[in-house]
């Protein structure tokens, strides 16, 4: 159940679970890291910090989306390729059929989310394992991506860039703040209302902690997981929509990995991939933690090699912390 | 709120969330229909024309060839068909991964060039990336007695194959990736030293000899990324051009973006980068795209490699890329070769390509040929 049970307003917003402060630490401690290795300042720029964000930022929204998933105990492994698909439906229609951008982008994130209903459907009411049901999903849109309906297979762009993509890369005053970063906000703030204010997040929470006592409490199983996979969908097509506009192409091999990036991010943020606890913030944590930490890795021009180590151990080192926390079963 | 009214509101959320998507779908499939609609009536009346003007160069040629034969004074009855009947050439290809544009392009270069020349018979198979369907592909080709194979292998794993092939008698042209041993006709293939070479000069001629570049490298574990970049740091060696920040972008364009932004950030005044080297064009444009974000993208030249028609080249016509040089397929060689083959002339057992530079001054005459060296 939802860790925030049993406990007044004042404790939940200023004694967090421990969960969260580890986050946090680890969040300082990279940043710790970043000002010591800080190449010749320029971590101290603002524009470091800008970029970091703005690179991550597209990663967090996946992330969000498949927080939920993995707290109802499952895991969702299409996200790259709805990454992937939505961007070239977003791209196809923005730049070859000259749709509306508004119409363009709600298309590529509906057939997303389409996809999302599709694994749901897969795995709460037919019994598909998860890995398995998002596995099909995976190969399939990645499929549906580089069809002949779709990109055929190349790299759709459009030069000069069409003005709703202008529009998404856009920056806002004062501080130049990308488009992204809000919108990585607004989702955020989505995710932690829906798991923590509505009760079908609270479900989501009862099924990931224990499916057996969940059915037996008469919470409606297969609908919650419906929904967790449909916000996963819905968060993976907005990502890609924003990382095609970023990329400037909808390109049918995008995404390639990075539902890995996105479970990375929500290990890191302290949300157990046995499903039950974790939540919105501790994947906002996770994000910032493993973006800075890209970002730090990158302006001190690590090797490709070297900077794969150091992230394989961040991963191992956060999940190591979270054996060390007490069970709350 | 009472728990079933918050899940009375979770599903109302998600209704109107659903509607606005269907919406939207519905929108964009009444748009894509009559888009299509269009783009069909606009197509059928171009190719309307085009058959039109193929009819009348058919006839524009019958006529002249009549008028010869009425000069020569011979009487017309040998059927010109018969002659491309018996020197019909069947070739079997077989590609290693069609997913890759590079290599996309290449099938449609050895199918446009096939087509030039009635008497061939193209049969072309993609092996989808998978060692084991290439071989089997090639096993086929064997027992359908084609009469020559080309083949692009995906790796050595193709060696026992090719060879097998080639002992049975069907001459094997192999492109672009090299098998072991000498079991094979003719091999042809592009140079990636050449091509870091012909860039490092290209970059030391546009910079004056002195200037920071910015270089961003394919895969380290990859042959061709190593190739391309070390005679690129051999040909800058003793002039005034610095390499200021170097990364694998893993011939990824995500990886090259977020790259640059790394360069960017590490190099923050105007002016510190002179010029940016990407392993291949892709590279390049992620990298043009990110000093755009950075309003820095006026101040950097931009370089590539590959030259595809619709991806580098099309990228330096329209002022993006300051250059990009070509790595060629061989498909026009491939053919060629084939059909020196077949009328029984020798070929050399590996002909390495040149390469091309397009400029924004030269892209419209087709860029400037680059021989190989000898």
């Amino acid at each position: 159940m939802s860790p925030d049970r049993g406990r007044t307003p004042l404790e939940r917003w200023f004694l967090p679970d421990r969960s969260v402060w580890r986050a946090i630490g680890a969040l300082v401690s990279v940043l710790v890291l970043g000002c010591l290795w800080n190449a010749d300042g320029a971590f101290f720029a603002l524009g470091t910090h800008l970029d970091a964000l703005w690179f991550i930022a597209p990663f967090g929204i996946l992330a969000c989306g498949l927080t939920v998933v993995i707290i109802s105990g499952g895991i969702d492994l299409s996200v790259g390729s709805l990454v992937a698909l939505s961007g070239v439906v977003f791209y196809l229609l923005l730049a070859r059929h000259e749709v509306p951008g508004p119409i363009a982008a709600a298309t590529a994130i509906g057939i997303a989310s389409v996809c999302g209903v599709t694994s749901g459907l897969l795995v709460g009411f037919a019994r598909v394992p998860p890995f398995i049901a998002t596995l099909g999903m995976m190969a399939f849109a990645r499929g549906l991506a580089k069809s002949p309906w779709t990109s055929d297979n190349v790299k759709i762009t459009q030069y000069p860039d069409p003005s709703f993509v202008a529009m998404l890369n856009a920056r806002i005053p004062p501080l130049g703040t990308p488009l992204i970063v809000p919108v990585f906000a607004v989702a955020a703030a989505c995710t932690w209302f829906f798991l923590r204010r509505l009760v079908s997040g609270t479900r989501t929470y009862a099924i990931g902690d224990n499916e057996r006592a969940a059915v037996c409490a008469g919470v409606p199983v297969r609908r919650v997981k419906l929904l967790a996979y449909s916000i996963g969908g819905l968060m993976a097509g907005l990502a890609g929509v924003f990382f095609a506009a970023l990329e400037r192409q909808g390109n049918p091999d995008g995404g390639t990995g990075y539902e890995l990036t996105a479970i990375a991010i929500v290990v890191v943020g302290g949300t157990s991939l046995a499903g039950g606890s974790g939540g919105a913030s501790l994947t906002v944590l996770g994000t910032l933690t493993i973006g800075y930490i890209r970002k730090i890795l990158d302006i001190n021009a690590v090797e490709t090699s070297t900077q794969n180590m150091i992230f394989g151990a961040i991963v191992v080192g956060a999940a190591l912390m979270q054996s060390v926390r007490p069970s709350r079963r | 709120m009472t728990p079933t009214r918050r899940a009375n509101a979770a599903t109302f959320v998600l209704l109107v969330v659903i509607l606005v998507v269907l919406a939207g779908f519905a929108v964009s499939a009444y748009a894509l229909l009559r888009a299509t609609r269009e783009r069909a009536s606009a197509e059928a009346a171009r190719a309307a024309a085009q058959q039109a003007q193929v009819q009348a160069r058919v006839a524009e040629s019958m006529a002249a060839l009549e008028a010869e034969r009425l000069r020569e004074g011979a009487t017309a009855n040998t059927p010109a068909a018969s002659t491309a009947e018996a020197s019909a050439i069947r070739i079997g290809y077989s590609q290693c991964n069609r997913g890759e544009p590079w290599r996309e392009q290449m099938d449609k270069d050895i199918k446009a060039h096939a087509a030039k020349h009635p008497e061939i018979q193209l049969i072309a198979k993609d092996a989808q990336n998978e060692a084991l369907r290439q071989i089997a592909q090639v096993k086929e080709f064997v027992s359908g007695k084609v009469d020559t194979l080309i083949i692009s292998p995906k790796d050595t794993s193709l060696t026992a194959a090719v060879a097998e092939a080639f002992e049975s008698g069907i001459p094997v042209i192999v492109l672009d990736r090299a098998v072991e041993g000498e079991k094979y006709t003719c091999f042809i293939g592009a140079d990636n030293r050449l091509i870091g070479a012909e860039v490092g000069k290209w970059v030391v001629k546009t910079l004056n000899g002195t200037g920071n570049v910015v270089e961003l490298k394919g895969l380290a574990s990859t042959i061709p990324s190593r190739d391309r970049s070390e005679p690129f740091h051999d040909a800058l060696k003793s002039t005034g051009i610095k390499v200021l920040y170097e990364a694998d972008m893993e011939w990824l364009s995500d990886r090259a973006r977020e790259k640059m932004q790394a360069a960017l950030s590490r190099n923050p005044q105007k002016g510190s980068i002179q010029l940016v080297y990407g392993a291949n064009d892709p590279a390049a444009i992620a990298a043009y795209n990110a000093a755009k974000d950075a309003g820095r993208e006026n101040e950097i030249i931009f370089v590539g490699v590959d030259a595809l028609p619709h991806e580098g080249v099309e990228m330096v016509r329209r002022g993006v890329l300051a250059a990009t040089f070509e790595y060629p397929n061989g498909a026009d060689l491939a053919i060629e070769t084939a059909l020196r083959l077949k009328k029984g002339e020798a070929v050399p057992k590996k002909i390495t390509l040149g390469t091309r530079l397009f400029t924004r001054e030269n892209v419209d005459q087709g860029g400037t040929p680059i021989p190989a060296k000898p």
